[in-house]
């Protein structure tokens, strides 16, 4: 999996590319961990070309969502693929990911929320 | 035209029929005519005594719009009948600015009741011609008329009335409210001067219109002259105040500086978001976050069962904004709360949650409404607290179906592969939103042990079990399930293999994908027309050959299918198998083929799909077109 980054005032973007399964999942779990060593903790996921998701891909979101909460930090997606939003669905991981249709959407959000 | 003549007459007669069925039908043919004592006979009708016919000949009046209509309907504003007169001045409101020029005309009439109407229709109609004829009514010897010619500037808002309104402050002490109304809706920065003079009034009712007066003008600046009254003993001026400072922030759009006095003014705050009147709820929420200390987030908290979805969402929001300890605040208004307002304030905490909520509300995982239960087992779900496994194991044996969901889809965000046999039980629950949950959360655990559960579930007796087992094994897509998937397309239930197969082209990485391929040969449609998909994913055009003898299936959809999954491979190499079903007898697979050859486009196709743009079938000749178009735009 390819995962391109970009700063957008105070969030992060990540661009991920390809299949989120066990092997990119790890991946994505590293790339995180270095933008909050760095004290990053506003992070947008962009999912526009996420291909596929396993059970381990969805487990490394998950991994990663918890650890945004317990750094108070928000972590939100957008651009799901209906395949996607379907495995969101039937697991109603939709409860606990905040889910935007575009990055632009979240974006917008993100800056109508500061951390107090 | 003697004809019509006498057959109006007859109608006109019929308008006093006793019979209300009768007098319904008249006034509806005469609806229908456009001579004179047809539309005497509705004005007549707008008198009847039954309202759906004076409704009814309203109807038909609004939509001639000529002055001669006009003229009979300002005649009918001298009725001694209220509801007649009140009847009248909607249908010219309706008529509207075609029936200017004879209201205009009628402000002149010698009754002053006429007068004072017609000065309110005006200002209904809000046409900017009426400005000069109301402003000279400013001057009339009715009292009446002046208020209702001023309440009709304001309506109009023309600057252009200003002058006249002011003289009318001066010196007509009984209009002069109306005046300053009517003065602030015009929103002249001209006025704003006039009106300061006016709020050292000793007059509170002067000062209330001033003050409103002032709101409306929505101008920023205004706002400093209008704090002073938040102190007023007057409790009516000082909402006044406060109500035109929201007036002025939501006109102006701009940021207003200004802190008012919260104590004085939570209740008049939140009697308005709880009415939901849209500027106060607005202006609320957004000072909300900065005035969190002040005891107003408890009162929104208080009225959240009262307000709509927007609002409900943007409270939401701003608790987000506020974090941890809007949270403790949100828990400790629990324990006073209704059910109503506890699932509010439950479903309001969802940004914010975490371990220290979690805990706060664990208590109400044992709450008598089952609700609340539910929406407790989700929070603990949410907030990542693996502390709160144990509370989830106990509510997903709750006796309420909707709690034991809740429960085992929190468990499933919460746990690992240590807590899969307690989630496995949900397969076998009774509450088919259990079951669904309990393959929710299975799936996001996944791992070996899941795996062989539900690779056993394939051959379950249960058909349902067996179809969960093999849509859950498709959603782990881990490289464990590609055997399980790849033998399942033998599966006895033909469901099982279409959804096997399905998955497997999802999941990719199957290197033998000979099975897929023996399924090109399934008794069951369905289980073809996803082999051939399947083949064409994961092998692209090496699938060809396998799938060409589908084209000619003995099941038109199949060969539907299989010719869209050839214009998939996108190789024009393969065009020229698809060239002949162009003359195909079916309309359907002649569309398919056309779409096909958009993506292929051979130039070979052209004689044939020529001839198709010229078929009755509208999809047909479409499709063809689409193809004709791409094959010459890459020639």
């Amino acid at each position: 999996m390819d995962i391109r980054t970009r700063e957008e005032g105070s969030v992060t973007v990540l661009y991920l590319k390809g299949r989120l399964d066990l092997a990119s999942g790890a991946t994505l779990k590293e790339e995180v961990k270095k933008l909050f060593a760095k004290g990053c903790t506003q992070i947008h996921l962009n999912l526009a070309e996420v291909e596929f998701i396993n059970s381990s891909g969805l487990g490394s979101l998950v991994s990663v969502m918890k650890e945004v909460r317990l750094l108070k930090g928000r972590l939100t997606l957008s651009n799901l693929a209906s395949y996607v939003q379907e495995i969101f669905d039937i697991t109603q991981l939709s409860h606990i990911f905040e889910v935007f249709p575009t990055e632009e959407d979240a974006l917008v959000s993100s800056q109508s929320v500061s951390v107090v | 035209m003697n004809d019509v003549v006498r057959r109006i007459g007859e109608l006109l007669v019929r308008l006093q029929s006793p019979d209300y069925y009768d007098r319904e039908d008249a006034v509806k043919e005469l609806g229908t005519c456009s001579e004179d004592d047809a539309v005497h006979g509705l004005v007549m009708a707008l008198e009847d005594p039954d309202l759906g016919i004076r409704e009814l000949a309203a109807d038909f009046l609004a939509r001639i719009k000529t002055p001669a209509v006009s003229q009979l309907l300002i005649r009918c504003l001298a009725s001694e009948d209220i509801g007649t007169r009140n009847l009248t001045c909607e249908v010219l409101v309706r008529i509207g600015s075609d029936a200017v020029p004879v209201l205009i005309e009628s402000l002149e009439s010698d009754d002053r009741d006429v007068r004072k109407f017609v000065a309110d229709v005006l200002g209904r109609i809000k046409d900017p011609r009426a400005v000069e004829p109301l402003c000279a009514r400013l001057a009339d010897d009715s009292r009446n008329v002046v208020c209702s010619a001023a309440e009709a500037l304001g309506e109009i808002g023309s600057p252009e009335a200003v002058p006249d309104l002011l003289a009318v402050c001066e010196k007509t002490e009984d209009a002069r409210l109306h005046a300053i109304e009517a003065l602030g809706k015009t929103g002249d920065p001209a006025v704003l001067e006039r009106l300061y003079e006016y709020l050292e009034s000793p007059d509170p009712m002067l000062q209330y219109a001033v003050i409103e007066a002032i709101g409306q003008m929505g101008l920023v600046r205004a706002v400093e002259r209008l704090i002073p009254f938040f102190d007023s003993t007057d409790p009516a001026i000082a909402e006044a105040a406060m109500s035109a400072v929201i007036t002025v922030s939501v006109r102006s759009r701009e940021p207003v500086a200004c802190d008012p006095p919260l104590d004085r003014f939570t209740d008049f705050l939140l009697e308005g978001i709880k009415s939901r009147d849209p500027a106060t709820t607005h202006y609320t929420l957004d000072h909300l976050a900065q005035w969190y200390g002040s005891g107003i987030m408890e009162g929104v908290f208080s009225v959240l069962e009262f307000v709509d979805d927007d609002t409900f969402r943007r409270v939401v929001e701003i608790v987000g904004e506020i974090g941890a300890p809007a949270g403790e605040l949100l828990v400790s208004r629990l324990s006073v709360s209704s059910k109503q307002l506890k699932l509010k304030l439950l479903d309001a905490a969802r940004l914010i949650v975490d371990e220290e909520f979690a805990r706060h509300v664990m208590p109400y995982a044992e709450d008598d409404d089952p609700e609340i239960r539910q929406r407790v087992a989700h929070l603990q779900g949410i907030s990542g607290y693996v502390g709160a496994v144990p509370t989830l194991k106990k509510l997903a044996l709750d006796a309420n179906g909707h709690v034991r969901a809740a429960a085992i889809a929190a468990l499933g965000w919460l746990c690992g592969e240590e807590d899969v046999d307690f989630i496995l039980t949900g397969l076998d629950d009774k509450y088919p939103d259990v079951r669904e949950a309990t393959v929710g959360a299975l799936i996001i655990v996944g791992g070996s042990k899941v795996i062989a559960k539900f690779t056993a579930d394939l051959y379950h007796e249960d058909t349902e079990r067996q179809r969960l087992a093999v849509t859950a094994l498709g959603w782990i897509g881990e490289v464990d399930v590609v055997e399980p998937l790849l033998r399942a397309i033998n599966h006895p239930d033909a469901g099982v293999r279409k959804s096997a197969i399905s998955a497997l082209a999802r999941i990719g990485n199957v290197s033998d994908v000979e099975p897929i391929a023996l399924a090109l040969n399934d008794e069951n449609s369905a289980v073809r027309k996803a082999a051939v998909s399947a083949l064409v994913t994961l092998r692209g055009g090496w699938a060809f050959h396998h799938i060409r003898p589908l084209l000619d299936d003995p099941d038109v959809w199949v060969r539907y299918h299989t010719i869209s999954a050839v214009g998939d491979i996108g190789d024009p190499k393969y065009a020229d198998y698809l060239i002949p079903y162009l003359d195909d007898s079916l309309d359907v697979i002649k569309i398919a083929t056309a779409k096909a050859m958009a993506v292929l486009c051979d130039e070979r196709a052209v004689p044939a799909l020529a001839r198709l743009t010229r078929e009755k079938n509208a999809d047909l000749a479409d499709a063809a077109k689409v193809a004709l178009t791409r094959i010459g735009g890459t020639t």
